[in-house]
């Protein structure tokens, strides 16, 4: 009782009290010794062209980009706020998930209004696919929903009838995608089977009667899941399923299905529910849907390898329901490139906000009524960040190296995409999550604002670990194919050729028993100690499985059991493959002070790597040089320290898709700047 | 003190009273048009003033029927043709230095635009704290006609303003009055001419130089003035779709489009304005307000400095020098440009006005020092 009476009170004070004074009558309050905001740029120097820079990163596109990061801040849709003077734009996560969807929805028809997906699908080349990456790279930046929407949409269900389908579907479907006549999902996960594409259980059956496909879900784990657009928007979606001609199963196969007509009203025999509400990528409207004798006509069957006869007769080119398959998944690769390159995109938000806060957030002086310091004059501060950092920067080349690996890709480069894609994919993915994480701590309190971003980022991208292919499952993928490449070579008594292996065929790079600064910064030492341990953990994962099998074990079991050296040489291959990129983006350019500061990145992602628990645990680094190690990455921190505010303004993201706190957090978080 | 610094430079006018200083830029007959002798004592007088503790508040004005029609281009070209281009660069080099300082002023300056603010003098002006219009003003971005290209940051605020009007009005060069500057954010305030001697009067006494008095003394004389039925500010959403588009030739063929769906004058109007600009400027306009957009006020001075110098140099084109031949010199309104179309002009032409002029001597702009002044909010949000 006494409580409530006090909070009245409280109340009461609070509504007749005469709102307290505006800092306008009080000018003392801003004037006294209070700490003031001082921005980075004004006692930062940039010590090279970060529009260069920029360029060098972004690799392609950069007037398209900025169009773009114009359209978005220009309009109302995307729900700019002013914080500090300073516009931001960020999706209002505060909406019910019901809005947020309605919202990711307008935001596409704006932008489609603004032409932004002209020929996404009806053009052909190399320039559209890059035009395309920087689009998705972009539009990640500002939320992963609306870039999720859009990929389920163009490179999902756009890719599928590309890839899967033949001419007649491109004619019926590809322009009506582009411009949104259509809205499209993708419909290959169930709630029993995920990575396993081929273990659907969805049945489809031919009636040649009716020259119909009948699709089913015979079961409740064969309901389609996580199905992205099927809640609310999608009108057709392409079902994945088994195809049982005549009582044999033929394998998995896509069929065009139009689940809901123009008016949004769902067809019938299909049932849909919501997945409902979501840890983060709230504005996409997962769905699982359930057929029930679902008839599809014949000619919407995807059928680039496969195609059933109007008598019901199956016929296909490829006879080994593997390579079936295989030729089948192989489309699929192209969210994979866009999942891993726009990962190094979401880490450039998180670092761009925690070192420009570093920049300008102090904690603690060394001594009483001295000035306090600056977060990232910290050498821990430095050793947090400026490693990530260099990450970001070793990643950005690779995945310049993988988009174009992609769009020149040829019918001999499938498996080397297959492969570089995975492990570019997880290990990106799996660095982001870290990256934001560290940037969030960084940030301390204001990293948990979601205006702030960062920490909210980490719910939004939480997905991309398990999307377009789990993870681990992708990196043991990577680690059979580099045991097959082996045993290829092996076998054929061949020299190893591709993937970046050809280093195998050369002797056995030495470690040098005693390591220096001068060592330790050279990049043939990095790419000899890299090489070593992806060298020498293939050889003991060869030796590793063939020791399962020489007991008996079958290879997919021998496989199983080996996984923890599949692990370290999964990872192995990826660190050596991004600093390869890195190294060649490198070589590129005249001598100069760009060049000077992407050496010091370059030893600083390499000695990260050699931080690595497998160089002490194999044995390549001796505990002496480990320590050599340590203390040189610490000493490069330093060194890049007075770069880093040109390092992260060279990520070419607009203030506007930053956050407050890399901004004036001190007048974006003022009195006046309330809503009163 | 500043008294002693006016008697010497004609060109601006100095008054010093209480904390308030006032300048008047005072070359009335040619419309207060900037030549250097008129931007290096401003130049001069905004340092000195942000110097002084004395002084609080600066008011800059025209004499006469402008407040100023921007550069005095036709004396610019003189120079360079009788000389180096270099002369004309550091004409431009001097203007830019003065809008970076008022921009990031630590001190107030109200701009009192009762006329003509075109060009520079909008440079003059609207990097400023306030900005008063009347119903004597007229505003413009005149420069694709000209076959030059909205300078002095105008990157900066045009592209700032709703939507993509800024995008109309940088590439059209459209005339705006002081309701219309009010409405679309150039003006922070609409003050009838006849109370402008009450306000100078009202803001010289205040002495005060924080931004919440000074803004609602001026409030004291303001109107809300209504926009013109014909206003081209209530055709927002057709200049957002047509304006948005990617490149110059989307735009045209979106208002081509627009034409289509409904007989408008204005819209032909708009088309035909657009044809008769430089298609080199109206490229590179377009790419500047877009990278201006994303980018503070110092790197959008640093870009315009590298295309000016291209400009001037005229070695990528020489439009700039037959705009200014048929508009100013000779007057025959005829321009002839050169590339004449828009799809003659290459990405890589138009890449080359935003990189560094390949001369040895040449350096990129350098923004004065700031840090050492403890810059208030707004001029900290524009860095």
């Amino acid at each position: 009782m006494d409580r409530a009476l006090q909070r009245t009170k409280i109340l009461t004070d609070h509504l007749f009290q005469s709102s307290p004074s505006s800092p306008a009558q009080t000018p003392s309050l801003s004037s006294n010794a209070c700490l003031n905001y001082s921005p980075p740029e004004l006692s930062e120097n940039y010590a090279f062209d970060i529009k260069h820079m920029r360029k060098l990163i972004d690799g392609h596109n950069v007037e398209e980009r900025d169009w773009l990061f114009g359209l978005m801040r220009q309009s109302k849709l995307f729900n700019p706020k002013v914080r500090g003077g300073k516009v931001f734009v960020s999706p209002d996560y505060n909406q019910s998930m019901e809005q947020q969807r309605e919202m990711t929805m307008k935001r596409i028809e704006y932008l489609l209004e603004r032409g932004v997906f002209r020929g996404w699908l009806t053009e052909i080349g190399e320039e559209v696919q890059m035009r395309k990456f920087a689009c998705f790279e972009v539009l990640s930046i500002y939320d992963h929903s609306i870039a999720t929407k859009l990929g389920v949409h163009f490179f999902l269900w756009g890719g599928a009838i590309q890839f899967f389908g033949t001419k007649h579907h491109h004619d019926k479907w590809l322009r009506d995608t582009e411009n949104f006549s259509i809205k499209c999902s993708f419909a290959m996960t169930e709630l029993g089977h995920g990575s396993n594409v081929r273990g659907v259980e969805t049945v489809t059956t031919y009636d040649s009667n009716t020259g119909e496909f009948v699709i089913n879900t015979p079961c409740e784990t064969a309901q389609k899941y996580w199905i992205g657009g099927a809640a609310n928007h999608a009108t057709h979606t392409i079902v994945f399923s088994q195809l049982n001609i005549n009582g044999t199963n033929q394998g998995v196969h896509a069929f065009i299905a139009q689940i809901r007509d123009a008016n949004g009203n769902i067809c019938p025999n299909i049932r849909i529910a919501d997945c409902g509400h979501k840890i983060g990528l709230n504005g996409v409207d997962n769905g699982r849907i359930w057929f029930d004798n679902f008839r599809v006509p014949r000619e919407n069957l995807l059928n680039s390898v496969a195609d059933v006869s109007p008598d019901g007769k199956y016929l296909s080119s490829i006879k080994d329901p593997d390579q079936r398959f295989a030729a089948f998944m192989a489309p699929l690769t192209v969210g994979r490139v866009n999942i891993a390159v726009s990962a190094v995109y979401q880490s450039k938000v998180g670092l761009a906000v925690a070192i420009r806060y570093a920049l300008t957030r102090r904690a603690f002086s060394l001594k009483p009524n001295e000035p306090e310091i600056l977060l990232l004059d910290y050498p821990s501060h430095q050793r947090r960040l400026l490693p990530l950092l260099a990450k970001i920067y070793a990643m950005s080349f690779a995945a310049n190296y993988l988009k174009m690996l992609y769009v020149k890709r040829t019918p001999q480069s499938n498996k080397t995409i297959h492969i570089v894609s995975s492990s570019f994919k997880a290990t990106f993915t799996w660095n982001n999550m870290q990256i934001l994480q560290e940037c969030r701590e960084a940030c301390g309190g204001q990293g948990l604002k979601t205006e702030n971003r960062v920490g909210h980022l980490k719910g939004e991208y939480d997905v991309q670990s398990t999307f377009e292919g789990d993870n681990n499952i992708l990196m043991q993928q990577v680690s059979k194919a580099l045991l097959a490449e082996y045993v290829a070579a092996q076998k054929r008594n061949k020299a190893f050729k591709g993937l970046g292996l050809e280093h195998m065929n050369k002797p056995c790079p030495i470690i040098p028993s005693q390591l220096t600064s001068t060592t330790l910064r050279c990049s043939q030492f990095q790419m000899d100690a890299l090489c070593l341990r992806e060298r020498d953990l293939l050889n003991l994962f060869v030796a590793d499985v063939s020791q399962y099998q020489a007991k008996g074990e079958s290879t997919e079991r021998a496989f199983i059991m080996s996984y923890q050296l599949a692990e370290d040489l999964g990872r192995a291959f990826s660190d050596r493959a991004i600093f390869q990129t890195f190294v060649e983006a490198e070589a590129t350019l005249a001598a100069g002070s760009l060049k000077d500061v992407l050496g010091m990145l370059r030893s600083l992602y390499a000695l990260i790597c050699l931080e690595d628990a497998a160089f002490l645990r194999y044995g390549y680094l001796s505990v002496g040089n480990a320590a050599t190690v340590r203390r040189e990455i610490t000493k490069i921190c330093s060194e890049l320290r007075p770069h880093a505010l040109a390092l992260v303004s060279s990520f070419g993201i607009p203030d506007t898709f930053l956050s407050p706190i890399a901004f004036n957090w001190i007048d974006a978080n003022s009195w006046s700047s309330v809503e009163h | 003190m500043a008294s002693s610094v006016s008697s010497q430079q004609d060109q601006v006018l100095v008054e010093a009273i209480s904390s308030a200083r006032i300048l008047t830029l005072n070359r009335p007959k040619q419309l207060n048009a900037q030549t250097i002798q008129m931007i290096s004592p401003l130049l001069e007088l905004f340092l000195a003033f942000e110097k002084d503790p004395n002084v609080k508040l600066v008011i800059l004005k025209g004499k006469g029927r402008a407040f100023s029609v921007g550069g005095d281009v036709a004396a610019v070209v003189r120079d360079i043709r009788a000389d180096d281009w270099r002369v004309g660069a550091n004409f431009f080099m001097k203007v830019y230095t003065l809008n970076y300082l008022m921009a990031t002023y630590s001190k107030l300056q109200v701009s009192i635009l009762n006329g003509i603010v075109m060009g520079g003098g909008a440079g003059a002006s609207l990097h400023g704290r306030f900005c008063v219009a009347t119903e004597n003003t007229i505003f413009a971005m005149p420069e694709t006609a000209l076959g030059l290209f909205p300078d002095v940051a105008a990157s900066y605020f045009l592209s700032r303003l709703p939507g993509f009007f800024g995008e109309y009005v940088g590439l059209t060069g459209s005339r705006l009055d002081g309701a219309e500057m009010l409405a679309c954010g150039l003006a922070t305030h609409f003050v009838p001419s006849v109370k402008l001697p009450m306000l100078e009067a009202a803001l010289c006494d205040v002495d005060s130089s924080d931004p919440v008095i000074i803004s609602s003394i001026i409030d004291q004389y303001c109107e809300q003035p209504s926009l013109k039925e014909q206003s081209v500010y209530n055709r927002l959403d057709v200049i957002d779709r047509c304006f948005s588009q990617k490149t110059v030739e989307e735009i045209l063929s979106a208002l081509e489009r627009e034409v289509v769906h409904q007989m408008d004058g204005w819209i032909s109007a708009t088309i035909q304005t657009l044809k008769k600009a430089s298609p080199t400027s109206l490229k590179i306009s377009l790419r500047s307000i877009r990278e201006g957009r994303l980018q503070g006020v110092g790197a959008c001075l640093v870009r315009d400095y590298r295309m000016v110098c291209h400009v001037l140099q005229g070695e990528l084109s020489k439009d700039f020098y037959e705009g200014c031949r048929a508009i100013l010199l000779d007057k025959d309104k005829n321009p002839k440009w050169e590339p004449s179309k828009l799809e003659l002009i290459a990405d890589s032409t138009v890449d080359c006005y935003f990189s560094k002029v390949n001369n040895e001597e040449w350096e990129d702009l350098k923004l004065p020092t700031r840090a050492k002044f403890n810059l208030p909010p707004y001029a900290i949000a524009k860095l």
